[in-house]
C-alpha cells in the first residue's frame, strides 16, 4: 500500500486535530495553524488526485483497519479526490481573502472558535466527500450543519442570529429527512457501506420487492438533500445566510457547503441506488423542472435585490438550479456538467463574494447600490475581479462559466428530447437575466461619482493575502475557461469509476 | 508556423499596446510621443494584416478550448474584405482622433480601448468557426463599451447599458442557434456554399430554420437590424466623434460579416431559398430601412441623424444578403464598403464640426460651410455618394441591390425591394443634402463679414480628405472591385 493512500484520511483526522488544538490558542494563533492546517489538506489532496490518476483506479481505505462493519471505509476516486483539492483550495483562498473581516466581525475572544468552526467544517466537508459509508456521511452532514451554523452565528448581529436559525431549522429538515431514508435503507438492505447496499439494492429491484419503500427512500433522500443544498423553493434561507454572515463564511457556505450536499447525492444516486433504478424512478425528472424553475426565479430575485450581497446570494440559487437540472437531464453527460457547473461555481462565487467584500470596503461598508457607484476605482483588484467573476457567471468565452453552459446544452441535446427545448430555453432566459444583474452592477462599479479625478483619495489598498487570493481565483476561472478539457475527462473518469 | 505567429503578432501588438495604455494612464508627458507611438502601433498592425492578407488562403486552430470545441482562423476573399476595411479605417480614425480628443478627458483611456477593439475585430475577421465568432463578437461587445460609456455623463452611461443588453441578449439567441447547429454536427468550420443540406446533418428541418432565424437575428442586433435596432440611435452618438465612426462605419458590420458566415457558409442560401426565414428576414431589413430613414429624417441633432442613417443604410447590406442571389450579394458587399467608407467620413465631419464650434444641431450649422469649407465638401461629396446619384459609389451598389430584387422573382417582394431602396434615397438626400445646402447657402440675412476660418488642422483633414476620395474613386472605377466581390459571391452560392 502507498503511502499516499493515507493522506485524505490524514487529512480528514488532521482537520479534526487542528480543531481540538484551536481550542486554547489566542485568535491569531488558531488562525496560522487553520491556514497551515487547510494548506496541507490542499496539498495532500493534490497527490491524492495525481495518485488516482496514475493508477487509474479507486480504492478503499479501512480506517484503522479494521473491516466493515466494524471499522469505517472512505473511497478514494478521481471525482472525490478532485472535489477534495478544489474544495481546499477554495477554502483557503476563501479564508485569506475575507481574513480582515473575520477579525473586524468577530468579538475577539471568540475568533478561536470561528477557526475551531473551519477545521471542523473542512474535515466534515472531506469526509462527506470520501466516504464510503452512509451513515457516516450523515454524521458528517450533521456536523457540517452545526458548523456552518455556527460560522454564521458567531457574528453575533441580530440578522446573523435570525439568519442561522432559519438555515438550522431548514437544514434540519433536511438532515431528518436525510436520516428518515436511511433507516428505512438500512431497514430493506440490511447494510449501510455503499457496496453492500447496493448489492442488496440490485436484488431487491431485481425481484420486485419493496417497489413502494425503495420510492420513498429515493425521494426522502433527494429531498432531504435538496433542502440541505438550497434547490428551489428551499432557497429561503439562502439570502440571509450568505448576506449577513462574516465574508468568508459566506463564500465557504455558498460555495461548498451547498455543493457538498450534492456531491453526496450524486455519490449516493451512483453507488448505492444505481442511476438505472433512479432514472426509472422518475425523481430526476422532479429535480429537472425544480432545477428550471430556480434558474428563473433565482435570477429574477436577484435583479430584484437591491444589495450587493444579496444578489450574488440569489444568483446562488439560480445556479444551484443549473446543477440540479445537470442532474435531471438523467445523463452521463448531464451529471459531468453538473459537476464540472459544480467546480465553476465554487470558484466563481468564492471570488464574487470576495470582491464585493472589497469593494463594499471601499465605499464606507455600506452595500446597496447606489453606494458602490465607482467602488471599483477605489479598489482596483476587487473591481477587476468582480468584473471577471461576472462574466464568467454570464457565460463569456475563455472563462470557465461559458464551458459549463456549453457543457449543459450540448448534454441537454443528448438526453431526453422532451427536455431538449425546455433546457436550451431556459439556459437562454437565465443567462440574459444573468447579463442583466451581473452587468448592471459591474458598468456600476465603473462609473465615478461626481468629478472625474475626486475620489483619489480614498482609495483601498487591500492586504496581500487577500490579494494573492483574487488573483488565484482569477487564474483558476481562466484556467477552466481555457483548459477545461483535461478537467472534463478527469470528471467523467470519476463517473465512471462511481459504477 | 510563420503565418501563426504573424497572426498572432497582428492580434496581440494592438491588445498589448492598449493594455499598456491603460496601464500607464496619465503618465504621457509629451502627448506627439504618444501619437507617434500610437502611429506606429497603428502601422505595424496595417503592415502584418496586408502581408496576411497576401499570403493566400489558410485554415488553422489556434486553441482547443475541449476536444470538440476550437478556436479557429480562416482567411479568405471575405476575411480580406473586413480585414482591409477594418484597419484601413481604424487607422484613419486614430489619426483623425489625435486632434480630436485634445478637447476629451481622459484620452488615454480611449486610445487603450480603441487599440484593444482594433485587435478583437481583426481576430473576429479571421473566425473560421461559429465557436471563435461567437468569442470574439462577446469580446468586441466588451471591448467597445468603454468608447461608447466614454464621458461617463448619466446619459453615457444608460446609452452603454442599453447597448450591453441589447449586444448580450442578441449574442444569446445567436449562441442558443450554435448550441443547437452544433449538436448536430455542423458550425464547426465554414464552408464556401453552406453545408446544412449536406446528409450528415441530423437537426430538424423546422427546428433548424427557427434556430437559422434567431442567429440572424441575434447577430443582426449589432447591424441594428428592426426589431432590435433600438440601442443604436443612442449608443453611437454619445460615443466621441471618432469612436462613432468606427462604431457605425465598422463595428455594425461585424454583425454582417457574422450573418453572411452563418447563411453562406454554415447554412447555405439553398437551404433557405423560399423558406419563411428568407420572407421573414426580408420584411425586417425592408422595415428597417425605411424606418431608419424616417427617423434620420425627423431628427435634428447631427450625430443622432448620422446613426439613424447607419440603421437604415446597414439594412441595406442585410437586405441585399436576404435575396440570396450573385447581384444580391454583390451589392451587399460593395454597399458595405462603401458605406462604411461614408459613415466614417460623415462622422469624422461632424466630428470636426463639433471639435472647432462645439455645435451640434443641424440648424446650428448655417454658413459652416463658409467656415469650413474643405470639411463641408468631403460632407458634401460623401452625402452625394450615399444618395446614390450616379457616378458615385452609392449607385453602383443600390443599383446591384435592385436588379439583385427584380432577378429573385418573388411575388410582391421583387418590386417592394426596389421601391422602399428608391424611396429610402430620396428620404436620405432628404437627411443628408440639406445640411450641405445649409452650410454653403445660409441665405441673405447671414452676416459675411463675421465669417472666420476654422478649418481643423491636417491630421483632421486627411483622413476625411482620403475617405472622400476613396468613396469617389469606387463610383468612377467600380469595374475591377466589383468583378472582385463577383467572384466572392459565386464562390459562396
Amino acid at each position: 500500500m502507498s503511502f499516499v493512500q493515507n493522506f485524505p484520511c490524514f487529512s480528514i483526522v488532521l482537520c479534526m486535530v487542528a480543531g481540538i488544538l484551536s481550542t486554547p490558542m489566542k485568535g491569531k494563533q488558531a488562525k496560522n495553524l487553520t491556514l497551515v492546517v487547510v494548506t496541507l489538506v490542499a496539498l495532500m489532496s493534490i497527490a491524492t488526485l495525481g495518485y488516482v490518476i496514475g493508477t487509474g483506479e479507486s480504492y478503499t481505505y479501512m480506517m484503522g483497519r479494521f473491516p466493515a462493519p466494524w471499522g469505517n471505509e472512505i473511497r478514494v476516486g478521481i471525482l472525490e479526490a478532485l472535489t477534495a483539492t478544489v474544495f481546499a483550495l477554495v477554502m483557503l483562498f476563501s479564508l485569506l481573502g475575507g481574513m480582515d473581516h473575520v477579525f473586524k466581525d468577530i468579538n475577539e475572544s471568540k475568533i478561536n472558535l470561528y477557526f475551531i468552526l473551519v477545521d471542523l467544517l473542512l474535515s466534515s466537508l472531506l469526509a462527506i466527500i470520501y466516504t464510503n459509508d452512509l451513515f457516516t456521511g450523515y454524521v458528517f452532514v450533521e456536523i457540517n450543519t452545526i458548523a456552518a451554523c455556527g460560522m454564521i452565528m458567531i457574528r453575533e448581529s441580530g440578522r446573523s442570529l435570525i439568519a442561522a436559525t432559519r438555515y438550522m431549522v431548514m437544514s434540519l429538515i433536511g438532515s431528518g429527512l436525510f436520516l428518515i431514508s436511511l433507516a428505512m435503507l438500512y431497514d430493506i438492505t440490511g447494510h449501510l457501506l455503499m457496496e453492500d447496499a447496493h448489492e442488496a439494492m440490485i436484488r431487491l429491484t431485481q425481484s420486485g420487492q419493496y417497489e413502494i419503500p425503495l420510492l420513498v427512500i429515493i425521494s426522502l433522500l433527494t429531498v432531504g438533500l435538496a433542502i440541505k443544498s438550497g434547490l428551489y423553493p428551499f432557497h429561503s434561507w439562502m439570502p440571509d445566510a450568505y448576506g449577513y454572515s462574516t465574508i468568508s463564511s459566506s463564500s465557504i457556505l455558498s460555495s461548498l457547503v451547498s455543493k457538498s450536499y450534492i456531491i453526496l447525492l450524486i455519490k449516493i444516486f451512483y453507488r448505492v441506488i444505481g442511476f438505472d433504478t433512479i432514472i426509472t424512478s422518475k425523481i430526476v425528472n422532479v429535480l429537472f423542472v425544480f432545477g428550471l424553475i430556480g434558474m428563473i426565479m433565482g435570477s429574477v430575485s436577484a435583479i430584484m435585490a437591491k444589495d450587493i450581497y444579496k444578489m450574488i446570494a440569489y444568483s446562488s440559487v439560480a445556479q444551484i438550479g443549473y446543477v440540479y437540472m445537470g442532474i435531471g437531464l438523467a445523463t452521463e453527460a448531464g451529471m459531468a456538467a453538473a459537476i464540472f457547473h459544480i467546480l465553476t461555481h465554487a470558484i466563481t462565487k468564492s471570488l464574487l463574494f470576495l470582491s464585493a467584500k472589497g469593494l463594499n470596503d471601499a465605499s464606507g461598508r455600506k452595500r446597496v447600490y447606489p453606494a458602490l457607484q465607482g467602488a471599483a476605482f477605489r479598489n482596483p483588484l476587487a473591481g477587476a475581479a468582480f468584473a471577471v467573476g461576472s462574466l464568467s457567471m454570464v457565460g463569456i468565452p475563455m472563462l470557465a462559466g461559458f464551458i459549463s453552459k456549453i457543457l449543459f446544452a450540448t448534454s441537454a441535446l443528448g438526453s431526453d428530447p422532451k427536455k431538449v427545448l425546455p433546457t436550451l430555453i431556459v439556459l437562454s432566459v437565465s443567462t440574459i437575466l444573468n447579463a442583466v444583474y451581473f452587468l448592471h452592477t459591474v458598468v456600476r462599479i465603473y462609473t465615478p461619482v461626481g468629478e472625474p479625478g475626486e475620489f483619489k483619495g480614498v482609495r483601498i489598498h487591500m492586504a496581500v493575502g487577500a490579494a494573492a487570493a483574487l488573483f488565484c481565483l482569477i487564474a483558476l476561472n481562466f484556467v477552466l475557461g481555457l483548459y477545461s478539457q483535461p478537467i472534463t475527462d478527469l470528471i467523467q473518469q470519476g463517473i465512471q469509476m462511481f459504477a | 508556423m510563420t503565418v501563426a505567429y504573424l497572426l498572432g503578432a497582428a492580434i496581440l501588438l494592438p491588445i498589448l499596446a492598449g493594455f499598456l495604455l491603460l496601464f500607464t494612464q496619465g503618465k504621457w508627458k509629451n502627448r506627439t510621443v504618444k501619437c507617434l507611438f500610437l502611429f506606429l502601433v497603428f502601422v505595424i498592425t496595417t503592415i502584418f494584416s496586408v502581408k496576411l492578407m497576401l499570403v493566400g488562403d489558410y485554415q488553422f486552430p489556434l486553441w482547443k478550448l475541449t476536444d470538440t470545441l476550437e478556436v479557429l482562423v480562416r482567411m479568405d476573399h471575405l476575411t480580406r474584405l473586413f480585414l482591409g476595411m477594418t484597419v484601413a479605417a481604424w487607422t484613419l480614425g486614430g489619426v483623425f482622433a489625435f486632434e480630436y480628443m485634445k478637447h476629451e478627458q481622459k484620452e488615454d483611456r480611449y486610445f487603450g480601448f480603441y487599440l484593444i477593439v482594433l485587435g478583437v475585430l481583426i481576430a473576429l475577421d479571421h473566425a473560421g468557426n461559429l465557436v471563435t465568432l461567437y468569442l470574439f463578437f462577446e469580446l468586441m461587445t466588451l471591448t467597445s463599451l468603454p468608447l461608447v460609456l466614454h464621458n461617463l455623463s448619466h446619459e453615457a452611461v444608460m446609452a452603454g447599458l442599453k447597448y450591453l443588453f441589447y449586444s448580450v441578449a442578441g449574442a444569446f439567441a445567436a449562441l442558443f442557434g450554435i448550441f443547437y447547429l452544433y449538436s448536430h454536427g455542423a458550425g464547426s468550420m465554414f464552408a464556401e456554399g453552406g453545408y446544412l443540406a449536406d446528409i450528415s446533418y441530423t437537426g430538424s428541418q423546422g427546428m433548424t430554420l427557427l434556430v437559422l432565424f434567431l442567429m440572424i437575428l441575434g447577430f443582426g442586433t449589432k447591424a441594428g437590424m428592426f426589431p432590435m435596432h433600438g440601442w443604436l440611435p443612442t449608443a453611437h452618438p454619445v460615443a466621441p466623434a471618432p469612436a462613432s465612426a468606427v462604431l457605425s462605419g465598422i463595428i455594425t458590420k461585424s454583425g454582417v460579416l457574422a450573418i453572411i458566415r452563418v447563411v453562406f457558409y454554415t447554412a447555405g442560401a439553398d437551404y433557405l431559398r423560399g423558406t419563411w426565414v428568407q420572407y421573414a428576414w426580408m420584411t425586417l431589413t425592408l422595415i428597417t430601412v425605411f424606418m431608419g430613414s424616417m427617423m434620420a429624417y425627423k431628427e435634428q441633432v447631427l450625430k443622432k441623424r448620422l446613426a439613424y442613417s447607419t440603421v437604415s443604410q446597414v439594412s441595406y447590406i442585410l437586405f441585399g444578403l436576404s435575396l440570396l442571389n450573385v447581384s444580391g450579394i454583390v451589392g451587399a458587399l460593395s454597399h458595405f464598403v462603401f458605406h462604411s467608407v461614408v459613415k466614417n467620413c460623415l462622422f469624422l465631419c461632424a466630428g470636426a464640426v463639433i471639435y472647432k464650434t462645439g455645435k451640434t444641431m443641424v440648424k446650428d450649422l448655417k454658413g459652416i460651410g463658409k467656415e469650413m469649407p474643405i470639411t463641408m465638401w468631403c460632407f458634401t461629396l460623401v452625402s452625394v455618394t450615399l444618395v446614390g446619384i450616379p457616378p458615385t459609389s452609392g449607385f453602383v451598389s443600390k443599383w446591384y441591390l435592385a436588379t439583385g430584387s427584380l432577378e429573385t422573382g418573388m411575388t410582391g417582394y421583387a418590386w417592394a425591394g426596389p421601391i422602399i431602396l428608391l424611396l429610402s434615397a430620396m428620404l436620405t438626400a432628404g437627411y443628408l443634402l440639406p445640411v450641405s445646402i445649409l452650410a454653403f447657402f445660409p441665405g441673405h440675412q447671414y452676416d459675411y463679414e463675421q465669417v472666420q476660418k476654422r478649418e481643423p488642422n491636417l491630421l483632421m483633414l486627411v483622413p476625411m480628405g482620403l475617405f472622400t476620395i476613396a468613396a469617389v474613386v469606387f463610383g468612377i472605377f467600380p469595374g475591377t472591385f466589383m468583378n472582385y466581390l463577383q467572384k466572392i459571391a459565386m464562390t459562396v452560392l
